[in-house]
């Protein structure tokens, strides 16, 4: 017993997070008393003795479970526990509920951790969908159906879309630039760990009197600064994702400048890697901004201050343009990683170089700096101030162009090539180029000043964020997945559930998400639980479709579990690919490499006679080849 | 190289597919009942732009059906294919043709917005009170008279709506006026309309603003002048003290700040 | 899986049966990299308080900053940011010395640092007990605790980072070579952007 309360683990973990809590609860009271205020805060907003117990509990349990020992012993200038690497690597699945410093087995919980997230979201989505398939109350009331789709879209955006590309990127993006693992392994852990409590966070305000935070994902003020204890939630949720993903792209962006293979420059990268260089510079410099933003909410809530309360003087609408500075950047860091994801796919598929592979990587740098510039096409008719609207409609219409490059290149990348579409990640990566068109387009009608004043905030909206969200980021995820799914787990999945599941999610996801757009411009709210009884057949076909496409999703969870277990082992390369993760065993051996592999060419030189991307430790070296110049113009 | 594709026939195929898209999807009246002179000008940009994106879209998909057609692999083909890695000029074509069709949408919603919002000499004021979850309207060039839950307008002549938010953010839209804003507490928020159709209308909120949001509606009667006339006459309830005060202290852009201690 | 640490420099040994050492595709070193990110970062979260004192100095724009009867005591803050500043010299003296072997120098610089940056929080904080307006007062004083308050965070952060290279200084860790007083080296950084970090806060919220 004893020895289990000093090993770090679950136990220790456990005691930690009491002891954590119970002190930040004393020193509430404490600081309380001291300054004569009475013991347990009264008003309906702020519990400080309820806050930061939430906040030091945690901690306390990262302290606890062990996240910390080895910098507390190095701090302490003791002698650090040799690298005995017991912390490395997975043995049994135990090994996964370890604070292990494994890129790959922290890739893994990653990824089973969001898509759990992503399970629990979409059954929310799924009770959002029977309230609305009739016009009145169907099975929650209008304050609790409020908390549903906050929970939903906070859940789906902070962890599972964002951290879920960490996740992938994580497990492969080290094997793809030739590294051992990343350049931090114990702050890479220590990102994961902070992620489940911010999910669980998010989950448990439904615990909270006065139930789940209900002000939406945006949580604007002073809505927000009102709202019962369960809104906390959310600022503090927030806070550790944050936390969680800007240490993440600290790591990564280290990695990707310091760690890669002899050979592989710049312009050799997978674009996999470039799409998470680029996304790694939004994270870092824009996501400071939410949580300065959710800060500031939580003070106004807790110690009443006064940013936003305008009758102290404070400014209403600054919220929205501290909160949109970080989360318009924040659908480009859902997006971007897909992209990566779907160049790698299509390239491998249909056998043939990415077309256009630098302007490919140019653009990304290009909406990295675009997005940083259109944050107020969120505010077109907050009533902020007028003269930024024209100047933010042309930044935002201008992104189009970089990314139709991306559409264009991936199209023209198929021609004179041999398309396979036997797997399930190519459908997925097809589907998305027409899927993702659609929401893109529907975006730029939104960036239009005029049109965006009359669809603003209705069912429009919801049709485009769910197109360019579902359609766009999460068929990238479920491409991933696919496509890296003999990797991870050294089998293959069942590529005919792989094809149900795609088809059906196809037609869901349009079956669901088109009829949005017209209800909204035809007069549909969004953020209600009740509609006006016109709009009663459209909301039912669109509930119709929702339940089939989650059916859908369990054809999924089936696949990849059952495969997991079961499934045909999987040969070091199914795809036949290029990259360097594709040149080790499935799955890797647990160093990644004996050796550090070389690099003599790009990764996509598919077709080009006797081209080789990296040579393996012990490969008979051969003399490296310049690029083939670009071959036929028109 | 991609000499030896159809271009021509493709480019056809896409006009075809972009204009049988376009028939279907701007025959159907999406945005519901005209009723301000603003409506038919952003319909308008509604309708170009969807014959623009439909032209993308099917840009898009003859691309890649043509591709999945002609290039798909045969069963048991395990060979690569071609090392084609650019072509210049396909590039910057599909780096400059959006940038103008974008560039040419931004020109032409800044002109309709333009001219959307062109106030008028001859306006009337409407003072908008929106809190949790009622609207109620002052008249100020009547007498100041109030009314709740029902705002009456007269046809054809421009009105301007001075919003109060009294809590928490709400916004103020008439579809069928496809105009919408945002009622920020602390400041006054405007919008302009010219309704030109007499009617019955729903003002709907926009912005959550709690359980209620749902239910926060209201009703709007676009008369002839002489039926408002006679409306406002009869009315005898003033705006209320408190809802007076926040529109002397709300202001264009900002809240007055208030002095020390008045937190 | 080296240097695996946070930002403090990790210590090389060797047994094998590890992973292959991976290969430096960059001149600059992993925990330097690693701390200028995380500045870049750490700026933008000031960036989001001062955006918010822009909106509610600026744009609100109220007829006094600070509002009557407030006052803010320059004279003493200036002070204190000389205090501050003048621990940026010390610092770079430590380093300087352990760069050139002189352990005594290092220990002087790191344990002089550490103390100016207790006298400068010390200050601050006896500043806040006797300015007599709460965060509660108006949105100035909800953004003037939050700025100092927030750069104060960093102060005591950068404090703990010192403490950790001070202790290890004493315990006779560090050496002459690059990447022996990397521990030295990147507390110094952050310790270098807390004061400059002091120096804009200082300027916006007092002086202007
Ligand atoms: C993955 C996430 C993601 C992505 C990638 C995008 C992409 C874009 N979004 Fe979207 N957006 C969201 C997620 C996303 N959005 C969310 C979640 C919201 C709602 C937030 C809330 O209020 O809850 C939102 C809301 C939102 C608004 C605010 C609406 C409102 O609340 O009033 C606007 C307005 O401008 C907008 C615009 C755009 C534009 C112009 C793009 C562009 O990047 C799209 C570019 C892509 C294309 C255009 C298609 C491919 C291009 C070509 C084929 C080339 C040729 C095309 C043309 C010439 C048109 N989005
Ligand atoms: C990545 C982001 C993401 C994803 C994947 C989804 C997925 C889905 N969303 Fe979500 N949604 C958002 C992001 C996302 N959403 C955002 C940002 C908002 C705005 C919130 C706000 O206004 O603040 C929103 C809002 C939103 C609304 C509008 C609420 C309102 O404004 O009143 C609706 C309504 O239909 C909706 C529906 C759905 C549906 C049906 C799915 C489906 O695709 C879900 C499919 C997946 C599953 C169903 C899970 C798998 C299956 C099970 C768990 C088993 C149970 C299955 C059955 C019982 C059949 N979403
Ligand atoms: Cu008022 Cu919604
Ligand atoms: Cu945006």
């Amino acid at each position: 017993m004893v020895a289990a309360i000093k090993r770090p683990g679950w136990i220790r973990g456990a005691l930690g997070a009491l002891l954590g809590a119970a002190f930040g609860f004393a020193l509430v009271v404490a600081l309380r008393k001291a300054s004569g205020l009475p013991t347990f805060q009264t008003e309906q907003t702020g519990y400080p003795q309820v806050v930061v117990p939430l906040i030091s509990g945690p901690l306390g349990f990262l302290l606890g479970f062990g996240c910390f020992d080895y910098w507390l012993r190095w701090a302490a200038g003791m002698p650090t526990i040799p690298e005995d690497h017991s912390q490395h690597g997975a043995k049994s699945w135990k090994d996964y509920f370890r604070f292990n410093t494994d890129h790959k087995v922290i890739g893994i919980q990653y990824i089973c951790t969001t898509f759990f997230f992503f399970f629990v979201g979409g059954l929310m989505a799924m009770l959002i969908r029977a309230e609305l398939a009739q016009p009145g109350t169907q099975i929650v009331d209008a304050g609790t159906y409020n908390s549903l789709f906050s929970t939903h879209a906070t859940l789906m955006i902070f962890v599972f879309v964002i951290p879920v590309f960490a996740g992938i990127a994580n497990y492969v993006l080290p094997l793809m630039i030739g590294a051992p693992d990343m350049a931090f392994p114990r702050l890479n852990a220590l990102s994961f760990w902070m992620l489940p409590i911010a999910g669980l966070l998010f989950v448990g305000s439904f615990l909270a009197p006065g139930g789940a935070f209900d002000a939406g994902w945006t949580g604007y003020a002073p809505l927000s600064t009102g709202a019962p204890l369960g809104q906390s939630f959310f600022n503090l949720g927030v806070q550790f994702a944050g936390a969680s993903s800007i240490a993440t792209a600290l790591n990564f962006l280290v990695t990707i400048i310091t760690m890669r293979a002899p050979g592989m420059t710049f312009w050799r990268m997978p674009l996999l890697v470039w799409a998470n260089l680029s996304t790694s510079l939004l994270v870092v410099a824009a996501t400071p901004f939410i949580a300065g933003v959710q800060f500031m909410v939580l003070f106004d809530r807790a110690l009443h201050t006064n940013f936003f309360q305008f009758s102290g003087g404070g400014d209403v609408i600054s919220y929205q343009h501290i909160f949109w500075f970080y989360s318009h950047p924040a659908v480009y860091i859902m997006m971007l990683p897909g992209f990566g994801i779907i160049s790698e796919v299509i390239s491998t598929h249909s056998r043939k170089p990415i077309f256009g592979y630098r302007l490919m990587a140019l653009a990304l740098i290009g909406i990295v700096v675009l997005s940083y510039s259109v944050w107020a096409h969120h505010m077109f008719v907050a009533g902020m101030f007028s003269w930024l609207r024209v100047p933010m409609m042309i930044t935002t219409l201008l992104i189009a162009v970089p990314t139709g490059i991306k559409i264009f290149s991936w199209l023209g990348t198929l021609y004179f090539g041999k398309i396979h579409t036997y797997s399930t990640s190519m459908l997925f990566a097809l589907a998305f180029i027409v899927t993702f068109t659609i929401g893109g387009i529907s975006g730029v009608m939104l960036g239009m000043v005029p049109l965006d004043i009359h669809v603003s905030d209705t069912y429009f909206i919801v049709a485009h964020i769910h197109f360019v969200l579902f359609g766009g980021s999460v068929f990238t995820i479920f491409a991933g997945i696919y496509h890296w799914f003999p990797k991870i787990t050294g089998r293959m999945y069942d590529e005919r559930l792989g094809r149900v599941h795609f088809w059906g999610t196809l037609i869901g996801t349009w079956g669901t998400f088109i009829p949005m757009h017209w209800i909204g411009m035809d007069g549909m709210p969004r953020r209600v639980a009740d509609y006006a009884s016109q709009f009663g057949n459209w909301n039912l076909l669109i509930s119709v479709f929702a339940f089939f496409l989650g059916a859908v999703q369990l054809v999924f969870l089936y696949n990849m579990i059952v495969s997991w277990r079961f499934g045909p082992r999987a040969e070091a390369n199914p795809w036949r690919a290029k990259s360097i993760e594709w040149l080790v065993s499935s799955p890797p051996p647990i160093f990644n490499f004996p050796e550090i592999p070389r690099v003599v060419g790009g990764p996509y030189e598919y077709g080009v006679p006797g081209a080789r991307h990296a040579i393996m430790a012990g490969e008979s070296a051969e003399v490296e080849r310049p690029e083939p110049a670009v071959v036929g113009t028109t | 190289m991609y000499g030896r594709l159809p271009i021509a026939k493709m480019l056809a195929a896409t006009v075809a597919l972009a204009a049988a898209i376009s028939v279907v999807m701007v025959s159907i009246h999406w945005d519901g009942q005209q009723a301000s002179t603003a409506a038919p000008k952003i319909d308008d940009l509604l309708n170009v732009m969807i014959v623009l994106s439909s032209f993308v879209f099917s840009l898009v998909c003859v691309m890649l059906f043509y591709a999945l057609w002609k290039f798909k692999a045969k069963p048991g083909d395990e060979s690569d294919g071609e090392p084609i890695h650019g072509n210049t000029r396909l590039e910057v074509a599909w780096t400059v043709i959006p940038t103008i069709i974008v560039l040419f949408g931004a020109g032409y919603s800044w002109s309709v917005l333009h001219d959307i919002e062109q106030p008028a000499k001859n306006a009337m004021t409407v003072d908008v009170f929106s809190q949790q979850y009622a609207w109620s309207f002052g008249y100020p060039g009547k007498g100041d008279v109030y009314v709740q839950g029902e705002m009456h307008v007269p046809v054809n002549r421009q009105i301007q709506f001075k919003m109060h938010a009294q809590d928490v953010i709400h916004s103020f839209w008439v579809p069928e006026w496809r105009i919408k804003k945002d009622n920020v507490p602390g400041i006054t928020t405007t919008a302009i309309v010219t309704p030109d159709r007499l009617g019955t209308y729903q003002l709907i909120c926009t912005e959550l603003c709690g359980f209620g949001h749902a239910s926060m509606r209201a009703k709007v009667m676009v008369e002839t002048p002489a039926d408002f006339r006679k409306w406002v006459a009869g009315l005898k309830e003033t705006v209320p003290a408190p809802l007076k005060e926040s529109i002397v202290q709300d202001t264009e852009t900002n809240p007055v700040p208030l002095s020390a201690g008045g937190a | 899986m080296e240097s695996a640490t946070v930002a403090l420099g990790g210590h090389a040994h060797e047994e094998h049966h590890g992973p292959p050492e991976a290969n430096q595709s960059s001149r600059i070193d992993r925990q330097t990299l690693g701390i200028l990110l995380f500045i870049v970062s750490e700026v933008m979260l000031f960036g989001a308080f001062f955006a918010s004192y822009f909106f509610l100095r600026v744009v609100v724009h109220p007829p006094m900053w600070p509002p009557a009867p407030y006052k803010l005591p320059v004279a003493v803050a200036g002070v204190n940011t000389a205090i501050l500043v003048s621990s940026s010299f010390t610092i770079h003296y430590a380093l300087e010395s352990i760069r050139r072997g002189n352990r005594k120098g290092l220990k002087l610089g790191l344990v002089l640092t550490w103390l100016l940056g207790a006298t400068f929080l010390f200050i601050q904080i006896n500043e806040y007990v006797h300015l007599g307006f709460s965060a509660r007062d108006l949105a100035f004083g909800s953004i003037f605790y939050s700025l100092t308050g927030l750069h104060g965070a960093h102060v005591f952060v950068g404090l703990c980072l010192l403490s950790f290279a001070t202790i290890r200084a004493f315990r006779g860790h560090f050496g002459p070579e690059e990447k022996d007083h990397l521990g030295v080296e990147v507390p110094g950084i952050y310790w270098h952007f807390v004061d400059v970090m002091w120096i804009i806060v200082y300027t916006a919220v007092y002086i202007l």
